[in-house]
């Protein structure tokens, strides 16, 4: 247990549910269910670039299912924030792109055939991923524990893709090559993972997680550099303040990326006229999750 | 086995990859399965940027799943047809690049609308799963092996296209005319899924004769119209003027009038030379080519890698 | 050194696993499946692979759930509320993913 943790937090799960909440607690547990839903939605729309477009016919299927498990969780986790009155259609849909609260890492495009890119954003993204759920067990807010282990159920999947792939694309000069390319170019936006919202200090004194994100973000490098390091590739290095890009996703602010693509997913539901979105499955609370 | 023993023996499953199997044989289930593996890939394309377009999150996890299967289908069809020993899927992936691998003419077609999506989810893969039920029954084992699971899968796709197929006709009046538009721009093509009525298919032959194709074209475009011409009118869409469809009330069966398909352009596009046909190909060309360093570093490593033991040194 | 056997008993069946043979090379571990594993079940050919060649995954494994462990109803037939039974094709599949389902229900058990 970190020396951070707030120790005199509210117990695991005692927060109650959505009723239960003042509108202080309230804005801290949206604030960081927004995070979460917002980074599965937006990796899955990045990681689904591939499907059809995979180096193998294997891996095009591998990357299609770890896109449908993000999407699977960014799902559960708006479906929580529908339980203060929101819906999926003001969540998604009819949002404005300046209230999603991802990371920048997940709303990069990839450039065509660029696998190094996919593979080195899922290794930081499902490493960070990792951490913050875990972070997440314990929550205050029993919505959320109740959902956490089935979400961390499907991770171990991706990191370990990852991993494989990072390993063996180490082993040839040219994909080392394109490795460092790309970690050159998205480290700084993984740092983006752990940029706070405003409501940061809240969600740790409320215990809605149980470690703050800049612990993480040491737990995470402690992690994932000696692994890179050991790959052959160099880690870029400064003062993270010197590193982080311009946006940091948490505050709204993104990179222009993003508005682009969030037209793109949105476009057809506005010409259709559409003013709900269709559910195909039950809700998770009817369902075994 | 010469060809003589293989259509005496021809049935279900028959043939597998323990049988000493002719060249002209082997050679025609080749292309046979290629075509469908091709099929899968091909159309895996034309729904891939709906899975971005897609309306809601279940509709994006659906269209993803889908599309998911498509390639896993290829991935089936092109083992079923490495078993033969003529071609490598390597071969068969590299020649679809090129252009030289022939696919199901509907692919051929750009997809740009939401309200076309049912065209192929509905009505194409309709008549394709019409198709491959009855090649459950061919006499290429390991082809029959990909066509179970294959058929176990499918079922969700039809449902999937069919029930965007409701919303859409049950949608605005504008969206409903959208997709009437949609239907009669497809629908011609669809007719053609199956050939022209009165085809002498140089193939369809050898192909029955061997046990390969179990059901004749003009068999499965009958078995098409019968389910999928109520269900058309069930949701309201209406079936154009032309081409001509109906139901001949002396002989009970479904008469597509072929003078008013275009069968020019049918030809071409199984040519690979009509216009969409070199923008759907150049995409695939395009794409396997920029994934194809990914390959070389996993076949073959180059100088100056390093493993992650030796990078401890 | 061991070897895994796949047995299929008749022409247009699928292999399967029936056990293994210890051999020092293929073609004795050839013989050997014959008489083993051949011998008097019914069997059309046996597929004998060296043990090291298999890998295997287990529902059991660390990080291993197939199917996943959030909702993929999507994924069925059985999620969509269209009338299968205008093609049987289409009905074919259907009852084929409720028997699957109902399997893995079972097995979830």
């Amino acid at each position: 247990m970190s020396p951070d943790r707030s120790t005199d937090a509210p117990e695991p799960g005692s927060l109650g549910g959505p009723d239960d909440l003042d509108d202080e607690t309230r804005t801290a547990v949206e604030a960081e269910l927004r995070c979460l839903a917002d980074d599965d939605f937006v990796v899955a729309e990045r990681y689904t670039e591939w499907q059809v477009r995979g180096p193998t016919l294997e891996a095009d299927i591998g990357i299609g299912n770890i896109a449908q498990d993000e999407l699977g969780h960014a799902r559960l986790w708006y479906d929580l924030l529908e339980d203060f009155g929101h819906d999926e259609t003001d969540l998604v849909w009819e949002a404005d792109p300046g209230d999603f609260r991802h990371a920048t890492l997940v709303e990069l495009p990839f450039e065509t055939g660029d696998w190094a890119d996919c593979v080195v954003r899922s290794y930081l993204y499902d490493h960070y991923e990792e951490l913050r759920l875990e972070a997440l067990r314990e929550s205050s807010y029993p919505r959320i524990v109740d959902r956490v282990g089935k979400v961390l159920g499907e991770e171990p999947y991706h990191r370990e893709h990852a991993e494989n792939w990072l390993e063996r694309l180490a082993e040839d000069a040219g994909g080392r090559r394109r490795l460092q390319e790309a970690l050159d170019r998205l480290y700084p936006h993984a740092l983006t993972l752990f940029e706070p919202t405003d409501q940061e200090d809240a969600i740790v004194a409320l215990g809605i997680r149980r470690e703050p994100l800049d612990v993480l973000r040491e737990e995470w490098r402690a992690i994932v550099v000696p692994v890179l390091a050991g790959l052959g590739l160099e880690v870029p290095e400064g003062d993270d303040a010197d590193l982080l890009p311009d946006a940091r996703g948490r505050d709204g602010t993104h990179t222009d990326a993003w508005e682009p693509l969030f037209h793109e997913f949105t476009h057809t539901y506005h010409d259709l006229g559409r003013e709900e979105a269709v559910s195909l499955m039950p809700d998770p609370d009817e369902a075994d999750v | 086995m010469d060809v003589e023993t293989v259509e005496a023996r021809a049935g279900p499953r028959e043939f597998g990859p323990g049988d000493d199997m002719p060249e002209e044989y082997r050679k025609a289930a080749t292309r046979m399965i290629q075509f469908h593996a091709n099929s899968e890939i091909m159309g895996a394309y034309l729904e891939r940027p709906f899975i971005r377009e897609a309306p809601s999150i279940d509709r994006k996890l659906a269209f993803s799943a889908k599309v998911q299967d498509e390639i896993g289908h290829g991935q089936l069809l092109y083992r079923a047809a490495e078993e033969l020993g003529v071609k490598t899927r390597e071969q068969m992936l590299d020649e679809l690049a090129r252009g030289e691998g022939k696919f199901l003419n509907c692919f051929h077609y750009p997809m740009e609308r939401w309200e076309e999506t049912p065209m192929i989810a509905f009505f194409v893969d309709g008549a394709a799963m019409r198709r491959q039920a009855t090649l459950k029954r061919t006499s290429w084992e390991p082809y029959a092996h990909a066509m179970d699971k294959i058929c176990f899968e499918e079922g969700f796709h039809i449902k999937h296209g069919e029930s965007i197929l409701r919303e859409l006709m049950t949608g605005p009046r504008a969206v409903q005319e959208r997709t009437q538009a949609a239907f009669e721009e497809w629908w011609p093509r669809i007719l053609q899924f199956f050939g022209p009525t009165d085809d002498q298919s140089t193939h369809h032959d050898f192909s029955a004769a061997v046990g390969l194709k179990t059901m004749t074209n003009d068999a499965l475009r009958q078995a098409f119209l019968n389910a999928y011409v109520p269900k058309a009118r069930q949701y309201g869409l209406e079936l154009p003027d032309e081409p001509r469809v109906y139901r001949d009330a002396e002989t009970d069966r479904w008469v597509v009038e072929q003078d008013d398909l275009d069968w020019d352009e049918f030809w071409t596009v199984a040519k690979n030379d009509y216009d969409g046909s070199h923008v759907q190909i150049g995409k695939r060309e395009r794409t396997q080519e920029a994934v194809e360093w990914v390959r070389d570093a996993i076949e073959s490593p180059g100088q100056g890698g390093v493993t992650p033991a030796a990078a401890d040194d | 050194m061991r070897w895994e056997v796949f047995r299929q008993d008749k022409k247009k069946d699928y292999h399967t696993y029936v056990g293994t043979v210890h051999a020092p090379n293929a073609e004795l571990a050839k013989q050997y499946a014959e008489v083993q594993h051949g011998r008097r079940k019914p069997t059309n050919s046996l597929w004998i692979v060296p043990k090291d060649a298999v890998e295997t995954v287990y529902a059991d494994d660390p990080g291993v759930e197939f199917g996943g462990t959030t909702q993929k109803d999507y994924r069925w037939a059985t999620a969509y509320s269209t009338d299968e039974t205008f093609a049987e094709e289409i009905e074919a599949s259907q009852r084929e993913q409720e028997e699957a389902e109902r399997d893995i229900a079972e097995a979830d058990r």
